[in-house]
């Protein structure tokens, strides 16, 4: 719902770095993006064809990389992908999210030229 | 050529964040983000909670969309009171905080910054507070912390609201608090602000801010 302002600071790093690296084109942009994010890849997409439109990253193709939020088993101790239910695939036990784990959102890297 | 960069994103927000965290701190007030999906009770909350804290002086920063009716009903309690209207957007950041505050203008107290009615985005935006009070009604369901965990997980501390409707919906404590525990450690106040009745719950809750007030 707040992908407008995501993707207008992804412009302007890309700006930025476009400038500092001499770089004239970028043709890829890699995000890496926490499960608890809650932003939708493909609403990004949109607002960025529009918004990227006369900047260096126009047409840049966005490869979006998934983390999940980990939860540890109460029971065994086992570290696993958060599921809805929250039972540990091995046990069977309830498992607790691990702080700070699916939180990521920055830009990992871009490609140009 | 491939170049790595790991650049955090919306990091504008955090900055500013910051620099409401030292004006809150620097005016000695407590700033409180209380955060909710629509009718949660969140106005109401705020309300009552003032109402138990006589002494220390209570301001509000409204998120809403686009009316100021919430504004004007705690003005009316003698809430100092400031409204941003959001336009459209699904949550306060950081940079309109900081409008709001100067329009209060208060030295000393707690602000309340009621938060636009969402259950996602305003875990996302930083807005400098010092606590994170979430407020869960019972009609929205008990199994909602599974559901919602950003948000869930966000917060410092839950008020359960509309407590009086736990018979009429069903609504399973335990499960809730299971599902609670799995994402946070935060505490839960159960309250009851029921229209014309006795409320129930919310000296509790108060002395827990009141305490956060204190130490600050
Ligand atoms: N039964 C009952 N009703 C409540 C309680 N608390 C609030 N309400 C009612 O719930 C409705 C919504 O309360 P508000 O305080 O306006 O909720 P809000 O979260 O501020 O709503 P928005 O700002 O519009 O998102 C009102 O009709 C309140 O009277 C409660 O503890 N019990
Ligand atoms: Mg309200
Ligand atoms: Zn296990």
């Amino acid at each position: 719902m707040h992908e407008l302002p995501v993707v207008l600071d992804i412009i302007r790093v890309m700006d930025e770095e476009a400038e500092k690296n001499k770089i004239k084109k970028i043709n890829k942009i890699s995000l890496v993006i926490g499960e608890l994010s809650s932003i939708i890849d493909e609403s990004v997409q949109m607002y960025f064809e529009v918004a990227a439109k006369g900047h260096p990253c126009e047409g840049a193709d966005l490869v979006f990389e998934h983390r999940p939020a980990m939860l540890r088993c109460q029971s065994c101790g086992k570290k696993f992908p958060h599921t809805r239910d929250f039972q540990c695939p091995d046990c069977g036990g309830d498992s607790i999210l691990i702080k700070g784990t699916g939180r990521e959102f920055y830009i990992l890297s871009f490609d140009g030229q | 050529m491939e170049v790595i960069i790991m650049k955090e994103l919306l990091e504008g927000n955090e900055k500013l964040a910051e620099e409401n965290r030292k004006y809150f701190k620097q005016r000695h007030l407590l700033a409180v983000n209380l955060m909710g999906a629509p009718g949660a009770g969140k106005t109401t909350l705020i309300s009552a909670i003032a109402k138990e804290l006589k002494d220390i002086p209570v301001g509000v920063i409204e998120g809403d969309i686009s009316s100021s009716i919430d504004a004007e009903n705690l003005e009316k309690q003698g809430l100092r009171s400031s409204q941003i209207n959001t336009c459209g957007e699904c949550h306060l950041d950081a940079r309109v905080i900081r409008d709001g505050a100067d329009q209060i203008d208060m030295h000393d107290g707690i602000v309340f910054i009621e938060n636009v009615g969402n259950l996602i985005c305003p875990a996302e935006f930083d807005l400098g507070e010092s606590v994170r009070l979430l407020a869960a009604s019972v009609p929205e369901g008990d199994d909602k912390p599974f559901k919602y965990v950003p948000m869930f997980s966000y917060v410092d501390v839950v008020a359960l609201t509309k407590c009086d409707l736990k018979e009429a919906v069903g609504f399973d404590s335990d499960n809730f608090v299971k599902g609670l525990r799995a994402v946070s450690e935060a505490p839960v106040f159960e309250v009851s602000l029921k229209k014309n009745e006795k409320a129930a719950g919310i000296d509790t809750l108060a002395r827990f801010l009141r305490e956060k007030y204190e130490q600050m």
